[in-house]
């Protein structure tokens, strides 16, 4: 936890050392969007939840930029106000050369928005919903249904073209939503928790799209809560908790705050200190820490030292009940930076959530 | 199967509970049938204009004329305001002219003094159900009041027409508010509730395309359905229109009166984000409308109060319109004000939905 805020600074800093004329420069090429001590409060007559608090950070013209956290950390109030759906209580952006409360309708110009919930309007076919938004969006009308049947394709759905949307299964509506996202070219996309609810498969279709339209020169702003699409897709990242932004870092500098090697879980009943100490006597075991019933390995080559470990645990006659393998992530980064999984406070994992509640916080 | 009946039961009434404006307005539906109901049908007819004429060469002012018109102006049901307004003409033609735009309900004429075995006459418009008889009833009590014999011969100008007839014309009307109380805008709120808003609020399309657009696609619904019961009505009643010309002309009202419903039941909906509470809102609306629109009964039947409405209500002017072209054979010089009227109206919703349309999701 108290790791955090000297990571922010050096994030920030280092990134406002390198690009000093930022601050100030709407014209500025490097960054194309620029958040200023943004504030959000949601107010009812219960409560007064802070969905934002003071966050400040720059996104670069072009990169892929992955806002992570937790449910409920603000990630998407804080799209939703760069896409002026909603009005900051204090402090301000700008997207593109556009201030958010002065030029909404210019900043809707240039982006493209894959909300974290459906939008699609499930009483129409796929082609419908993609026309209804190229019309919204003011794509020519020559193109359009070239443009259409393209994104039809990338996403494998031209079969089902003329198919209500309310036929499809999850993963398809996504990938409509996601694709409908961009129809017009924008100059920055942002796709709110974009492989929600998709299969491996799906995803890396997905993570392939985001990739080429990144190459194409749009910049990119990608919400998500899992670790491996960040690491994956982003070049910068960073991590939001309680509407804070408590670290923001390139994906190589982040990694360099990963432990080394591979990550062995063991839970047991009862420990035996002489299985300890002769663990962490093995050449290849960097740390061993037991909390929570839990033993916690860090070893070089984790596969390799975990039979020699197994067998120790035998030898002494503690039983094992569960064993898990597996090379750090980012979930380790965070968890080192807030003290806490990505995944805590969502019941059931990361199934699925909807409804309104969502970025009021917890 | 009781717990599970009582979990339901639980669950509704929650729902139930949380909404009080549905409540109110359930509540408020059956006090308004009474007061508005119960007032405009069978309240007691009062102010029909009158027009009488004293033939030449005395320009006013013989006994019979003088008493009589004393009389009937001092008619009054008990605790009403008297039943007739009386208009003086001098000329027979005008007074008959004025029966004929609708200025007056009927024309008593006095006969000469010269030729006083002559009857009276009594011209009256017959396009409205009920007042015809009032007249008659009225001018024959006034009569015999007086003391003086005469006899008077009644000529109904549009001849004998049916309830069935008068309120037919209403029923158009009633088609019309029946398909923009059920489409209207509830598309409006469904976008909102279902989230779908989220998606379209991020491109370029503005508000008042956006209410533009559901006030174009709700009136073409309204106006066929309108003309559809138009026809049926025709078929039904056996009214034949006169002229080509009046049957266009009954399109253009119909055609107007769709804009001016719908722009109301829009502009309401923009508002709105509950597709309850906006149903029995536009259900309350809807009815109040109808009752004071003078479809079921002549609105000189309806007290003082209640008659201010209908200076705001659109449906009264389409129905006066309709009936004035359907029964009457009237032209643009008597509808040419309701379809003033009907156009302030819809500009004046269409003004109110755009400027109250929420383009935030706030």
């Amino acid at each position: 936890m108290r790791l955090s805020n000297p990571a922010e600074r050096s994030g920030l800093e280092a990134d406002a050392m390198r690009h000093p004329k930022n601050k100030r420069d709407p014209s500025s090429d490097d960054s194309i969007i620029r958040i200023e001590h943004l504030s959000k409060i949601f107010q009812d007559k219960k409560r007064t939840v802070i969905a934002v608090d003071d966050v400040t950070f720059d996104v670069k013209r072009g990169e892929i930029f992955g806002l992570l956290g937790p449910n409920g950390a603000g990630k998407s109030t804080l799209i939703r106000i760069l896409t002026t759906l909603l009005r900051p209580s204090s402090g301000t952006a700008f997207v593109g050369p556009y201030e958010i409360t002065k030029d909404p309708e210019q900043i809707r110009r240039i982006i493209g928005v894959c909300p974290q919930n459906s939008t699609l309007d499930t009483e129409l076919t796929a082609y419908d919903n993609l026309e209804f938004y190229g019309k919204l969006e003011d794509v020519d009308d020559r193109i359009l249904p070239d443009r259409i049947w393209e994104l039809l394709q990338m996403v494998g759905l031209t079969d089902r073209a003329y198919m209500k949307v309310q036929t499809f299964s999850g993963g398809m509506k996504r990938k409509l939503e996601i694709v409908r996202a961009f129809i017009h070219r924008p100059l920055i996309l942002f796709l709110d928790e974009p492989t929600i609810g998709l299969d491996p498969e799906s995803r890396r279709e997905v993570w392939q799209q985001i990739e080429t339209l990144n190459a194409e020169n749009t910049t990119i702003i990608l919400t998500t809560h899992y670790m491996d699409e960040a690491e994956k897709l982003c070049g910068r990242i960073a991590f939001v908790n309680q509407g804070r932004l408590i670290s923001l870092d390139t994906m190589d500098n982040l990694r360099l705050l990963l432990p080394e090697g591979d990550l062995i879980e063991i839970g047991f009943d009862q420990m035996d200190e002489r299985v300890m100490s002769e663990i962490r006597a093995f050449d290849l075991v960097i740390s061993a820490e037991v909390k929570d019933q839990r033993l916690f390995i860090s070893a070089r080559r984790g596969s390799t030292v975990l039979p020699a470990i197994l067998a120790v645990f035998e030898r002494y006659s503690v039983p094992l009940i569960t064993i898990a393998i597996r090379s750090p992530s980012l979930e380790d980064v965070f968890i080192h930076l807030t003290g806490k999984n990505l995944s805590d406070g969502l019941p059931g994992g990361d199934a699925d959530h909807k409804g309104k509640g969502r970025g009021y916080g917890r | 199967m009781i717990k599970g009946a009582i979990a339901i039961f639980k669950r509704d009434f929650k729902k139930f509970l949380g909404n009080p404006f549905v409540i109110i307005f359930t509540l408020l539906m059956p006090i308004m049938y009474l007061v508005i109901f119960g007032n405009a049908m069978g309240g007691s007819i009062s102010h029909v204009s009158l027009a009488v004429v004293q033939e030449e060469p005395y320009v006013t002012g013989t006994p019979m004329f003088d008493v009589v018109v004393a009389d009937l102006k001092h008619m009054a049901q008990r605790d009403s305001p008297p039943t007739f307004d009386i208009i003086v003409y001098t000329d027979e033609l005008k007074a008959k002219r004025a029966l004929q735009n609708g200025a007056v309900s009927g024309v008593l004429i006095f006969p000469s003094p010269h030729f006083s075995d002559r009857p009276m006459r009594l011209y009256v418009d017959s396009s409205d159900s009920v007042t015809p008889s009032v007249i008659i009833s009225g001018v024959n009590a006034a009569i015999v009041q007086s003391g003086f014999r005469s006899q008077v011969e009644i000529y109904k100008i549009y001849g004998d027409i049916k309830y069935l007839q008068f309120f037919g014309v209403g029923v158009i009307v009633m088609a019309i508010f029946m398909t923009t109380m059920m489409g209207g805008g509830i598309a409006l709120i469904k976008d909102r509730e279902m989230g779908i808003i989220e998606g379209y609020f991020v491109t370029p399309v503005k508000r008042s395309s956006i209410i533009m657009g559901m006030i174009a696609s709700g009136t073409v619904r309204a106006f066929l359905s309108g003309f559809v019961i138009f026809v049926v009505d025709l078929l039904i009643t056996g009214i034949v229109l006169q002229t080509t010309e009046n049957f266009f002309m009954v399109l253009l009202v119909l055609f107007i009166t769709s804009i001016g419903i719908t722009s109301f039941m829009v502009s309401m909906a923009s508002r709105f984000s509950n597709q309850q509470e906006y149903a029995s809102m536009s259900a309350f609306f809807n009815l109040i409308l109808f009752m004071t629109s003078g479809a079921f009964y002549p609105v000189i039947g309806m007290p003082d109060w209640l008659r201010w409405i209908t200076i705001i209500n659109p449906e009264y002017y389409a129905v006066h319109a309709l009936r004035s072209i359907i029964l009457r054979g009237q032209g643009l010089d008597v509808i040419g004000l309701d379809l003033i009227a009907l156009s302030i109206f819809s500009v004046a919703a269409m003004i109110l939905g755009i400027a109250t349309y929420r383009r935030t999701l706030e």
